[in-house]
């Protein structure tokens, strides 16, 4: 039974290491593919995007995620915090509803407005896959907190431990799981908006995909879709790891 | 009448049910106890074909069952189980009215058995009719439970530890109001559970099981006076026997004429009703009272079984309790003596 | 509501109210009401909300900013007969700053060019923000239901439409921008509409057997979540991308598949990928929606002597639905978003007026994409929402 319930999770650790040396390969020698794409493709002229290197937009990329998910988190945690505290309890309903009612906006077109308004560009994107990124966390944080449950609470404050030795030790090493699991999504939305950043005037891998469709090149649109792809999954299988690290027995798997 | 023969169940290897034959007649309330695991679910479930006989034939009346579709043999057996299973989206009348609805009853008689049958459990049926599951008490939950088992006039009532989630008391009046129904409807019932006290006091039959196997099929005396084998008296338990024993046994068969002369070791006095009054004598040690004033507390109805009669004689340290009819007047006395005096 | 951490007696009953109102009240005097610009292209001069509105407007908005002043307080309302007085309040501020604006642009624009524009800015912006939430806050606190709920959203959304009906809003730039474009913008909308609703169609159709199988065959759910789980993963442009190439070869290779439209660009591959993202939340929410139902529920049923079918239909699909309706809730709403994207490969729908105004740096253009686009996720979760809770069944209380 256990091992039955283990085994697919090992078929997935398994993957991890190899997307990502695949990944990390297809970044850095994309050029010494051109004969495939070109025997695939004959009719087009150039058949490897080369107006920038891979690992330069796969950077590009990496970074737009990585700064908004960082301020998302941090911003994302300490609200969180704040509205399950006595002080911002009152918070707390409005707040979930927002991150509830927020999710519902499609983050494309969350990226147009915010953008345009802001000025278009790379701080601009930022801005708005941070928006975007901080309901998830949010709301995950929120919902951890709540589900520590009242027994366990109740036993920490009758330890005789202080309110932050209770967060801290108690609140949550109990709500990470969820925690990262909100965080989880939130950088997968993240990879995907920004891709669709490049529309907006933030380099990304999105860059190569967009300007295929627009130049009619298919080879450019593998070559950006692939790479993205790959990051989004790889990131995925990371974050299911990490969350498994922290689940407490008994708990099934997602 | 369902009769059982060579009820046998294997998974892979492993035999949890092995050869078991008994015929339980119509209108018995037979029991089936043992220890968990012993193999009682698996039984009362191939009855109904939950689950499929790795082997063996069962009969209800004349008739072979066995290869009957499983669907329509469930529709002529009812089942009530610990966990009741009420269908949470469909108020109690719908949840008793499932069979006679999968029977295609016409509505009016769904409708008039519905409320019959609350009636029956003493449920006002335009007070929980119309209530859905999640508004009921666990109590009231599982009379639903079984009246839902009842109502389409099951040939047998199969009942798998239908009280056993609940709480001691409501146990008690659950009890008691199946030995209740069970007398008003005559059902035959086929019940499962792992608590000799409930066993004694349901059960006609006592069927004990013993790792797939039946050690013993008998009323409930001969299993207590004379055990088959030396697993039947271990299971009883042997340390309260004498008190299991006055379990099974009611107070009018103990009963003797009030004794009402003063020149007696101890006689009654009755007001102008025939209400007991007082006891004169009867106390069986001298620190006390010769005599004592009667409450309501320390008298027997002949209705009770003798095991609650002896410990209110106990409790009350009289040798001596009066027996009352429903007005509450004398009609009798049961003596400690007399409990001594007679072999079970 | 709850405690308060401190002993001394309290002024403030509804804190968030007050932030609320705080934020509206320094987003009204420090950030730009509206920007008045020479043409559509340029970004325009800004106007603070003071000079944009006419006195009775300001004193309007400022009286009614005392009402909710008043509404925080423990005395004399309280809590309850706040969030009431905030219930009519608030909305009144929303359509007062709505009428606002486009009094403004009238009058602003009746001795301009007519090439000139008045748009809304970030004060207008915090000013719907934040009455929106002083609603919502005002319902939390009262535990309204969600008939109440409805019923109100209703009245307030007709009292807008009214507004746009009597041709308040006809001067703004987004309006004008839309007047423009009027019948593509239909169009569009019906195309975004008809995506969604091709991709849902055959999703429901596979989703909800596999999420069955997924629910009575335990060993086939590790594999069928993982695969699916691939494809929520992948950016959304990604996919869409991903299938030009071999649905132009599939279309060019098989003719008839051509001439029904399968083609590497265009609506054939947003619906593939719309179906193949929407596919995982109704597979998973149907397993979970199956496997929610009691196991004693089931045995009562097989021990009533129901069929499988009989059970199926009469006790697991009922009891199911609503975690099922869920599924349908999150997969609506995602696919409207989602289809923002298709555009991009020439599906059309309301991302083409998204990206059309990106490239031009129009942004009314944009506006007129997004906007509709959220209100349309957003009235689509809230319908779905209403589905579901009707599908509860009577006794799940
Ligand atoms: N599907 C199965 N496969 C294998 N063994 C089973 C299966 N179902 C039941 N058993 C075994 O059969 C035996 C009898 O089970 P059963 O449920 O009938 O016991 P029981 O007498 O009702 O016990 P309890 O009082 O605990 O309810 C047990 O040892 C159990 O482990
Ligand atoms: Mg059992």
């Amino acid at each position: 039974m256990m091992s039955a319930l283990l085994r697919p999770e090992r078929r997935r650790d398994a993957l991890l290491p190899l997307l990502t040396v695949l990944l990390v390969a297809l970044v850095l020698f994309m050029g010494r593919l051109e004969p495939l794409f070109h025997a695939a493709f004959p009719q087009l002229e150039t058949a490897v995007y080369a107006r920038e290197s891979f690992w330069r937009l796969t950077l590009d990329h990496l970074v737009l995620v990585l700064v908004s998910s960082l301020i998302s988190v941090s911003v994302g945690v300490a609200a969180g915090l704040f509205v399950t505290r006595r002080t911002g309890r009152e918070f707390e309903p409005l707040v979930s509803a927002l991150a509830a009612i927020g999710q519902t906006f499609p983050p494309a077109a969350v990226l147009a407005i915010v953008v345009p308004l802001a000025g278009f560009g790379f701080v601009p994107t930022i801005v708005a896959l941070t928006l975007y990124g901080l309901l998830p966390v949010v709301q995950n944080t929120i919902t951890g907190l709540r589900t520590v449950p009242a027994d366990t609470l109740e036993a920490a404050r009758g330890t005789g431990m202080s309110a932050r030795q209770i967060l801290w030790r108690v609140e949550l090493p109990l709500a990470m799981r969820v925690i990262i699991a909100g965080v989880r999504v939130s950088v997968i939305i993240n990879i995907g908006t920004a891709t669709i950043g490049s529309t907006v005037g933030a380099q990304s891998l999105g860059t190569p995909i967009i300007a295929g469709l627009v130049g009619d090149n298919i080879a450019y649109v593998i070559q950006g879709a692939v790479l993205v792809g790959l990051l989004a999954i790889v990131s995925d299988l990371a974050f299911e790891r990490l969350e498994r690290r922290y689940r407490i027995g008994g708990e099934a798997s997602a | 009448m369902i009769e059982l023969q060579g009820l046998t169940k294997t998974y892979g290897d492993k035999t949890v049910v092995s050869d078991i034959s008994l015929r339980v007649e119509r209108g018995e309330f037979s029991v089936l106890i043992g220890p968990s695991g012993c193999g009682k679910s698996t039984t009362l479930r191939m009855i109904n074909r939950l689950i499929p006989l790795t082997q063996g034939r069962i009969l209800l009346g004349d008739e072979d069952v066995t290869r009957l579709p499983a669907e329509q043999l469930r529709r002529r057996i009812g089942y009530a189980i610990q966990s009741i299973g009420l269908f949470p989206h469909w108020t109690v009348a719908d949840n008793i009215a499932v069979v006679p609805n999968l029977l295609k009853w016409p509505r009016a008689r769904i409708a008039s058995r519905v409320d019959e049958l609350l009636d029956l459990f003493h449920l006002d049926a335009g007070e929980f009719r119309d209530k859905y599951p999640h508004q009921l008490s666990g109590g009231q939950a599982q009379r639903v439970g079984v009246a839902r088992a009842l109502a389409a006039d099951p040939e047998v009532l199969l009942m798998d530890e239908p009280f056993g989630a609940v709480d001691p008391l409501t146990r008690e009046v659950l009890q008691n109001e199946m030995r209740r129904v069970h007398e008003q409807t005559g059902t035959t019932v086929i019940f499962v559970t792992h608590d000799m006290d409930e066993a004694l006091k349901l059960a006609s039959r006592i069927a004990l099981l013993d790792a797939g196997r039946l050690v013993q099929y008998d009323r409930p005396i001969e299993l207590l006076t004379a055990p088959a084998e030396s697993f039947v008296s271990d299971f009883i338990g042997k340390a309260d026997l004498g008190l299991k024993l006055l379990s099974r046994r009611w107070v009018h068969q103990y009963q003797q004429a009030a004794t009402m002369s003063s020149e007696a070791p101890h006689h009654w006095e009755t007001d102008a009703q025939g209400h007991p009054t007082c006891l004169h004598g009867g106390r069986p040690t001298t620190d006390v009272a010769p005599s004592v004033a009667v409450t309501d507390d320390w008298t027997a109805t002949p209705g009770m079984t003798m095991k609650e009669a002896l410990s209110r004689m106990v409790w009350y340290r009289v040798g001596v309790l009066p027996v009352i009819d429903d007005a509450g007047r004398l009609v009798g006395e049961v003596t400690l003596e007399g409990v001594m005096g007679r072999q079970p | 509501m709850g405690l308060d951490a401190h002993d001394e007696p309290r002024r403030i009953a509804n804190r968030v109210l007050a932030t609320l109102l705080v934020a509206s009240l320094a987003g009204a005097v420090l950030l730009p009401f509206a920007a008045m610009a020479p043409n559509r292209l340029v970004s325009g001069e800004s106007v603070s909300l003071l000079t944009a509105l006419r006195a009775w407007q300001v004193l309007g908005l400022a009286a009614l900013a005392g009402a909710l002043a008043l509404a925080c307080l423990v005395r004399p309302l309280g809590e309850r007969r706040g969030a009431r007085l905030t219930l009519v309040a608030a909305p009144l501020a929303l359509l007062l700053t709505l009428y606002g604006l486009g009094d403004y642009a009238q009058r602003a624009l009746t001795d301009a060019s007519p090439a000139a524009r008045v748009s809304q800015g970030a004060a207008f912006w915090v000013l719907v923000f934040c009455t929106s939430l002083m609603i919502v806050d005002a319902f939390q606190r009262l535990g309204a239901s969600l008939w109440v709920r409805s019923g109100y959203g209703l009245l307030v959304i007709a009292a807008v439409a009214a507004l746009f009906a009597a041709g308040t809003f006809n001067a703004l730039s987004i309006l004008r921008e839309y007047f423009n474009i009027e019948d593509a913008f239909v169009a569009q909308f019906v195309t975004h509409l008809t995506l969604v609703g091709l991709a849902l169609a055959p999703t429901l159709a596979i989703g909800l057997p596999l999420g069955l199988l997924a629910h009575r065959r335990p060993a086939t759910r590790g594999i069928l979540f993982s695969v699916l789980n691939v494809f929520q993963t992948i950016p959304s442009i990604a996919l869409f991308a991903l299938l030009v190439a071999p649905l132009s070869a599939l279309g060019d290779a098989v003719p008839w598949l051509g001439a029904l439209g399968v083609a590497g660009i265009g609506a054939a591959p947003a619906i593939l990928a719309l179906i193949l993202y929407s596919l995982l939340p109704i597979v998973r929410n149907t397993q979970a929606g199956f496997a929610g139902v009691d196991p004693a529920t089931r045995e009562a049923a097989r021990g009533m002597g129901m069929t499988r079918r009989q059970i199926l239909w009469r006790v697991e699909v009922p009891l199911a639905l609503p975690v099922i309706l869920s599924g349908l809730r999150i997969v609506t709403v995602q696919a409207i978003g989602l289809t923002v994207v298709a555009a991009l490969i020439g599906a059309g729908g309301l991302g083409a007026f998204i990206f059309q105004g990106l490239g031009q740096y129009a942004i009314d253009l944009v506006l007129l994409g997004a906007v509709p686009t959220i209100a349309l996720a957003v009235v689509a979760d809230f319908l779905l929402q209403i589905l579901v809770a009707v599908s509860r069944p009577a006794g799940a209380g």
